[in-house]
C-alpha cells in the first residue's frame, strides 16, 4: 500500500520524477558496481519516459533496471592459482588484494553487467502497488526507489494490513487488535478422537 | 497485539480455514458477484504448531488428500503455503499462496485471449488478470475475516473446523 499523495501520470511532474532516478548505464565503468534506476517496459535504456507507454487500463506499468558489474569469482581464481603458481607460494592478504584491482581495472571494462528487471504497477485508484518479486533485496529496492521517486511510503500488505483494507465493518476492524492465534487441538500423542476444545494463546507465545 | 507483521498466523489461518471449506462447504464461493470455484493443487506447506517443530512440506499429486496431511491437521498445524487453483468460468490462475505474507509465486494466468493481438494487448490482459488474482484472493481472505473476527467464533466455525482437522 502506497502512503501519500502521488501526482498522476498526466502531471508532467510525474514523469520528471521516473527522468531524475532513471537507470544510468554501468556499461564502460571499471570498477565494481550496481546501478538501479527505472526505465519503461518499451525502453530499456531509461533514456525516455513517454506516459503512453506506461498507461495500462489496469493500472500504470513502471519498471525497475537493476544491472549489477563484478569481476567473475572464477577468473580471479583462475589469475590467483597463475600468481602462485609463478610465485611458488600462496599470495600474502595484500598481493591478493592488489591482483583484485589490477584484475578489475583490466577486465571490468570487458565484462558486461549482468541486467534484471523488476516490473511494477501502480494502481492509484486503491494506492495499491503490485510488485513482481518477492526476494527480500528486491523489495527493498523498490520500497527505496519507489519512496524517494515520487515522495511517498510504501507498506506491505500482509494479513494485517490487508484486513485494515477491507470492507470489514468497524466492529470487526476493531476486533482485529484484539485478536490472537488459535492453538488448534493436538493429537500427537493420543489416541483420543474427540477435538478438546479451540483456545486461543497470544501471539509469539 | 500492535505490531502488524505479528499476524501471520491469521493468513495460515485463512489457508487451513479455506481448505477446511472447501471440504466441508464445496469449492465455490461469491467473490463480489461472481462464481470463483478454488482446490488445493499439487503444494502443501505446513507451520510447525511449536517452535521445536520443523515446516512439513508436501509436494506432488494431490497432497490434500494424504493421510501425511491429516496427520498433520491432527498435530494441530495450520497450512503456511499452498499452490491453490481459482477459477472464474473457463478462466483459470495457479499460484502458491504464502499466508504468513499474503505474498504470491509461481503464478499462472489464464491463457491470453484470441482478441489480444499485439504486445501491448497481451501485457494490459495480463495486468488485468494479475489484478483479478489479487482482488480474489482479497476476497476470500474477506470471507474468511468475516467469520474469523467474531467474538463467538471460537464456539461456532472455530470448534467446526477443530472437530474437522481432528477427523
Amino acid at each position: 500500500m502506497v502512503h501519500g499523495t502521488m501526482a498522476s501520470l498526466r502531471d508532467p511532474s510525474f514523469v520528471k520524477a521516473l527522468g531524475e532516478h532513471r537507470f544510468r548505464s554501468i556499461e564502460d565503468a571499471s570498477s565494481e558496481r550496481t546501478s538501479i534506476g527505472w526505465v519503461t517496459p518499451m525502453d530499456p535504456t531509461g533514456e525516455t519516459f513517454a506516459a503512453e507507454d506506461l498507461d495500462f487500463d489496469a493500472g500504470i506499468w513502471l519498471r525497475i533496471r537493476i544491472d549489477r558489474k563484478r569481476l567473475p569469482p572464477a577468473w580471479l581464481g583462475i589469475h590467483r592459482a597463475k600468481a602462485e603458481r609463478a610465485a611458488g607460494r600462496p599470495l600474502t592478504l595484500r598481493e591478493k588484494r592488489e591482483l583484485k584491482v589490477e584484475l578489475e581495472q583490466r577486465l571490468l571494462p570487458r565484462i558486461l553487467p549482468g541486467v534484471a528487471f523488476v516490473d511494477v504497477i501502480w494502481q492509484p485508484a486503491s494506492s495499491r502497488l503490485l510488485l513482481f518479486a518477492t526476494s527480500r533485496s528486491v523489495k527493498e529496492i523498490c520500497v527505496k526507489l519507489f519512496g524517494e521517486t515520487f515522495e511517498v511510503t510504501i507498506e506491505e500488505a500482509g494479513p494485517w494490513q490487508l484486513a485494515q483494507e477491507s470492507r470489514l465493518g468497524r466492529e470487526q476492524k476493531g476486533y482485529l487488535q484484539e485478536v490472537s492465534a488459535v492453538q488448534w487441538p493436538h493429537a500427537k500423542g493420543s489416541t483420543a478422537r474427540a477435538a478438546p476444545p479451540v483456545i486461543e494463546r497470544e501471539a509469539g507465545e | 497485539m500492535s505490531n502488524p507483521t505479528d499476524y501471520g498466523f491469521l493468513g495460515e489461518e485463512f489457508l487451513t480455514w479455506l481448505w477446511f471449506t472447501l471440504e466441508t462447504e464445496g469449492g465455490d464461493f461469491d467473490v463480489d458477484g461472481r462464481e470463483i470455484a478454488v482446490c488445493m493443487d499439487d503444494y502443501i506447506a505446513f507451520a510447525p504448531s511449536a517452535e521445536d517443530e520443523t515446516e512439513q512440506t508436501l509436494r506432488k499429486g494431490l497432497p490434500s488428500r494424504s493421510s501425511v496431511a491429516r496427520e498433520a491437521l491432527r498435530n494441530g498445524r495450520c497450512v503456511r503455503k499452498a499452490r491453490l487453483i481459482a477459477a472464474d468460468g473457463a478462466r483459470e490462475w495457479g499460484f502458491v499462496l504464502d499466508a504468513a505474507t499474503m505474498n504470491i509465486t509461481g503464478i499462472r494466468l489464464p491463457a491470453d485471449s484470441e482478441e489480444a493481438q499485439t504486445p501491448r494487448e497481451r501485457a494490459t490482459e495480463r495486468i488485468a488478470a494479475f489484478t483479478e488474482l489479487q482482488d480474489i484472493i482479497v476476497g476470500l481472505y474477506t470471507k474468511f475475516l468475516s467469520v474469523r473476527l467474531t467474538p463467538d467464533y471460537r464456539a461456532t466455525q472455530g470448534e467446526a473446523q477443530a472437530n474437522w482437522m481432528m477427523a
